[in-house]
């Protein structure tokens, strides 16, 4: 797929989140079940234009196209869709979406200036372990934002109480299943990311400062998976550690990158 | 007294004051790993043991957090450890979060490894082999050695991609197996790990036109001169220096100011040894004796720069490795299964 084309087709899904954006918040203004119906079909056409892209682009390359600042960006933003849609379909959860489709359109937005050409994989990134460590993390990391727009959700339903928005304790449970999705996948992502360090460093843990902060995120998620049996982290607790995990996750994820230098170099 | 502190060693809050402990603390920790590179930099290229025994040591004001971490950690694991065994002593009521507790015993397991690893095994750095030598793993493996049989960098589109090294292990002697390793396709062999680090080239000696055509002169050559004379290479230095006393010294590895020292023999003369400066020209007694040679290019060897590394640990963490992902999947088939059942215990 020539980088035209590809500029082309996330335009349109950026289009499609735009739109599925003003649905939502329409039906949020004027409640019409039909607008959220419409949106839904715009977020699966968005997320099918990404799909498209994805797959066209791992056949040209041969590997999945994941080493780069452009398409991290574009992969995140379409694991992203593919873990709203889930929930949606799953619990109809509606205008809820508004905030994950927010911080969609601000994954793809940052992605689309960027040069999508794929190069020749490097040799040291010839392995399935990596494909199989990054696919986790950012699926992982999709779950943490997912929890993190849930937790925002659930603090302004407490002050709103408003019936365009799941009750409580549905955006509670929603919460917690999404920490607990993301913590699954993000340890399947530390164990391929330990197993392929031990191959091509000989060590399966580094103190290099991106190995040291995803080992932070692990160990914050793995401390969340406990908090909700503690009543007094449930609920609103959970929402506010929920915002704060997805602070560490982009801190992991861009500030390092932007900020530091390591040995996971992004562009 | 025992059980308030089994109880407490059982206890999930404390699990979560000593996660939030350790997280707090490594990432202050971090910061100060950043700032001090020279203090931290060479974290990665030793055991975590010989890192505190050269740095941390030498540096308590910065490597204070590390201890704190190490001591949240570990007390995290034997938290861990505790909550399983509670857990494998009612597990017939709660079978149904093998899931979880498998991932708790593979953090132990990987913990375990991990400090088994930072104190008894060992990472040893730019072990550079010549093509058709052997390098003692003596310190590593007794009795064993690595030999070097072929280097191939590989180029792809004019630029460097891999290394191909092929290695032959071997034991008293006598060749174990032979294997080609390259990029994240190491060498392993018990709990030690050899991967190719990075290559280098080296001048072994010289190309030369004679009248006899191009011959290679290298350490060992032989050259038969058509009267019976005998020029033998006894050295060669890719660069060299004369010194005030005549004599000459080696200075480095670049192709710079080579030199060869030679041994010219007759069956009626006594023999000649001397240096021949390429730079110079044939030294007198050569040209006299008819030798004429012009020199065209180094002759170049290379070398693989190899990473030794030894982790008795890594076994167990591989273990631990897939117990864990063995247990994320196991509690994430379950995780719906129990919330159907309204199964969501509320410890507080
Ligand atoms: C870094 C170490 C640990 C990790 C990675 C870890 C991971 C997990 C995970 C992923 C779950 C499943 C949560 C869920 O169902 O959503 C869990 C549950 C649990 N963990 Fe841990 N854990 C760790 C340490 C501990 C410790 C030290 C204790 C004991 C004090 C503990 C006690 C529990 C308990 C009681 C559950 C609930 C099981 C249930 O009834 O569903 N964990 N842990």
């Amino acid at each position: 797929m020539s980088p035209a084309l590809t500029t082309v087709l996330l335009s349109a899904a950026f289009a499609a989140y735009l739109g599925a954006t003003l649905l939502y918040l329409g039906h949020l203004k004027w409640r019409r079940p039909g607008l959220a119906q419409a949106a839904l079909v715009t977020v699966s056409s968005g997320l099918a234009l990404q799909t498209t892209v994805l797959l066209a682009r791992w056949l040209a390359a041969g590997y999945l196209p994941v080493t780069n600042l452009f398409s991290t960006l574009f992969f995140f933003s379409w694991a992203l869709a593919a873990c709203y849609l889930y929930f949606e379909l799953r619990y109809r959860i509606r205008a809820t979406g508004l905030f994950v489709l927010f911080l969609n359109l601000l994954l793809l937005g940052a992605a689309l200036p960027r040069d999508p050409a794929i190069k020749p994989l490097i040799a040291s990134l010839d392995t399935p372990l990596f494909t199989l460590h990054i696919i986790c993390s950012f699926v992982g990391y999709a779950f943490f934002a997912m929890a993190f727009s849930l937790g925002v959700l659930y603090l302004l339903q407490q002050r709103l109480g408003t019936d365009l928005f799941p009750e409580l304790p549905l955006l509670r449970k929603l919460n917690e299943e999404a920490i607990f999705l993301g913590f699954v996948l993000f340890t399947l992502c530390m164990i391929f990311g330990a197993i392929w360090a031990f191959v091509a460093w000989g060590y399966w843990f580094s103190w290099n400062i991106k190995s040291v902060w995803s080992f932070i995120v692990w160990l914050f998620y793995a401390g969340m998976c406990h908090a909700k049996f503690i009543k007094r982290w449930q609920g609103t607790g959970y929402a506010w550690l929920s915002i704060a995990g997805f602070g560490v996750v982009l801190f992991t994820y861009l500030g390092i990158g932007l900020l530091l230098s390591s040995n996971h170099p992004l562009d | 007294m025992p059980t308030r502190l089994w109880n407490l060693l059982c206890n999930l809050k404390l699990a979560i004051w000593l996660a939030s402990v350790a997280t707090v603390l490594t990432m202050a920790g971090s910061i100060v790993m950043i700032k001090y590179p020279k203090t931290f930099g060479s974290i990665d290229q030793m055991i975590l043991a010989d890192w505190f025994a050269r740095f941390g040591q030498a540096r308590p004001g910065l490597s204070w957090w590390l201890w704190l971490v190490a001591g949240a950690v570990l007390l995290l694991g034997l938290n861990t450890l505790c909550c399983f065994f509670d857990w494998l002593l009612r597990i017939r009521a709660r079978w149904r979060k093998s899931g979880e507790y498998l991932i708790h015993l593979g953090f132990i397991l990987c913990l375990g490894a991990f400090v088994w690893g930072s104190l008894a095994g060992s990472r040893s750095e730019g072990n550079a082999i010549r093509v058709g030598e052997s390098l003692p793993l003596a310190g590593l493996l007794p009795g064993h050695a690595l030999r070097l049989d072929t280097f191939e960098p590989v180029f792809v589109g004019g630029q460097f991609s891999d290394m191909r090294s092929t290695l032959t292990l071997l034991r008293d002697g006598r060749e174990l197996r032979t294997e080609v390793i390259r990029l994240n396709h190491p060498l392993t062999e018990g709990d030690l790990i050899v991967l190719p680090a990075t290559f280098a080239q080296e001048a072994e000696g010289f190309r030369c036109d004679s009248p006899q055509g191009s011959i290679e002169l290298r350490p060992g050559s032989v050259l038969r001169l058509p009267d019976g004379r005998v020029l033998r290479v006894l050295r060669f230095f890719a660069d060299v220096r004369r010194g005030g006393d005549g004599r000459i010294y080696p200075v480095g590895d670049e192709v710079n100011n080579p030199a060869f020292e030679l041994e010219l023999l007759h069956p009626q003369d006594g023999p000649w040894r001397g240096w021949y400066l390429l730079r110079e020209g044939l030294p007198a007694p050569l040209t006299a004796a008819g030798i004429q040679l012009q020199p065209r290019e180094p002759l170049l060897r290379a070398i693989s720069v190899l990473t030794i590394n030894r982790d008795p640990g890594a076994e167990l963490a591989k273990i631990g490795g897939i117990l864990m992902g063995l247990g994320v999947a196991l509690a994430l088939l379950s995780f719906y299964a129990k919330r159907r059942r309204g199964d969501r215990p509320e410890l507080d």
